[in-house]
């Protein structure tokens, strides 16, 4: 581990039969961002995006959880955002839901992995694998998380709610340039989704848009200076939608 | 003797990170493995690899009972009886889990304590050992709950790879009763680690290999 050289005590031996990896005292360990939503509404795209947008100025690292172990993982690999080294995925033995939530022991694994190996790492982003919108990450391994629902899925998703939907630390309604050839109207998407949300932020997302790309990045960087600072406290949206926002029916 | 520990260590909803193990099902499926099939895969693996498993884990639980506590020779014993990496590398993964859950349980139990001090990481049966001391559960009752946990771990991941009645997999494991018992009763035989029997089944070991090599898969090994 020639990186983490400087996280050793004077005198202490470099190698040794009990070598753990320990991030530095003075520096909190990487922050973990989980980023959820249904198949297809855009994850993948947006930890590649993120990692061409913070790579330069950030050390990260990826972990991907999929239905097939490693479809995303290589998507992103190919992608070339990221060295492919720093990309894991994880088997979730077809419950990609548990192995974000219930069970989150071989994500755990594949996060404390790269830190040993790449550490002292500033960011690693986990991908959820999850297949509709009850999806969300335990904070036992996401410190913060944003959920990503697209305007092709329709401009009602944002108002039907779900845990997701109304408590991740961010929601992203993304691709928006769609809008158009799908008859959504994004204002009233992102109000309808900023009501149900009590004031949590919501993020108009498309990759062609330079300017949301920029502030999907700020916010990241605002929460990583949150999270070193010992402000930031990581929230469960839980695995249910609260009962106080189940009153708009379906 | 502790009344819930034996229940935890038997209850497939226990956070270590098994839901991702399929104890051998996806390889052999992907070699041809029917539905028709499994029981007699449950019966192969209690007559081989659950022996040296469940026999492991009872003289892990020894070590973890003595003072200073050695894994050294388990670990090293069954490493040698485990001579596919990819089936090391799943074993030791599994066995974080459970380092992981000990941990949390008693951080300074002297098992769990000796548990870091192994390299590479402890394997699955040696982690049984230390979780074993740590919730102070009996030799029997802790080889109960490995030859029952791999049986329940295949019946449960068929249900995810050659899909069929749930009740199905509930009547294949009260069906390996008689075999189940011989496991237990070979493994708790066992009284030091040169005496661990090798059971490893070259097809098993073949399979393994593959199923390391393969994209899309649902399951560790
Ligand atoms: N038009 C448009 N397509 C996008 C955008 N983001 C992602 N996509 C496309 O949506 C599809 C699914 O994206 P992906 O990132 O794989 O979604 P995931 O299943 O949630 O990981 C791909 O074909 C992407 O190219 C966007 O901002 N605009
Ligand atoms: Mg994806």
């Amino acid at each position: 581990m020639p990186d983490n050289a400087s996280a050793q005590q004077p005198g202490q031996p470099a190698q040794g039969p009990n070598e753990h990896y320990h991030q530095p005292l003075n520096q909190p360990r990487a922050l973990r961002i989980g980023v959820a939503g249904p198949v297809g509404t855009g994850k993948s795209s947006i930890l590649a995006t993120l990692c061409r947008e913070l790579a330069g100025e950030l050390s990260m690292a990826v972990v991907t959880n999929d239905i097939y172990t490693d479809e995303d993982a290589r998507f992103l690999r190919s992608a070339g955002v990221l060295p492919t080294e720093r990309i894991r995925a994880v088997e979730t033995g077809a419950c990609p839901h548990t192995a974000i939530r219930d069970d989150v022991s071989a994500n755990l694994d594949a996060v404390e992995d790269l830190e040993e190996a790449y550490g002292p790492l500033d960011l690693v982003l986990i991908e959820s694998g999850g297949d509709n919108l009850t999806a969300t990450f335990s904070p036992a391994l996401a410190d913060a998380q944003l959920f990503s629902i697209d305007v092709a899925g329709g401009g009602d998703v944002a108002r039907k709610g779900g845990p997701g939907i109304t408590g991740a630390d961010l929601l992203v309604i993304n691709k928006t340039d769609l809008a158009p050839h799908v008859e959504v109207d994004v204002t009233a998407m992102v109000a309808d989704a900023e009501r149900a949300r009590d004031g949590l932020p919501v993020l108009a997302l498309s990759k062609h848009d330079p300017e949301s790309i920029a502030r999907l990045a700020d916010w990241v960087r605002a929460v990583l200076v949150r999270h070193r600072s010992g402000t930031h406290v990581p929230t469960d949206p839980g695995p249910m939608a609260p009962h106080s926002h189940s009153h708009d029916g379906s | 003797m502790a009344l819930l520990a034996p229940y935890l260590l038997a209850d497939g909803r226990l956070p270590v990170g098994a839901h991702t193990y399929s104890a051998g099902l996806e390889p052999a499926v992907a070699a041809g493995l029917t539905r028709a099939q499994i029981p007699a895969l449950l019966r192969a693996r209690l007559h081989t690899t659950v022996v040296t498993e469940a026999a492991a884990t009872a003289l892990a639980l020894r070590a973890a009972l003595r003072a200073p506590v050695d894994f050294a020779p388990v670990q090293e014993a069954l490493a040698a009886r485990t001579p596919t990496a990819p089936l090391r590398e799943a074993s030791a993964a599994l066995g974080r889990g459970v380092h992981r859950l000990a941990r949390r349980l008693d951080p300074d139990h002297p098992a769990v304590t000796a548990l870091a001090r192994i390299r590479p990481r402890p394997l699955r049966p040696v982690t049984l050992g230390a979780l074993g001391a740590v919730l102070g559960v009996g030799e029997e009752e802790l080889v109960h709950g490995v030859v029952y946990d791999e049986l329940q771990t295949i019946a449960s991941a068929a249900l995810k790879l050659l899909p069929g009645d749930p009740l199905d997999s509930v009547a294949w494991i009260v069906a390996a009763e008689a075999d189940a018992a011989r496991t237990v009763t070979e493994a708790l035989a066992v009284r030091t680690p040169a005496e661990l029997p090798a059971r490893t089944p070259p097809l098993t070991e073949q399979w393994a290999l593959e199923h390391d090599r393969r994209e899309r898969r649902l399951f560790l090994a």
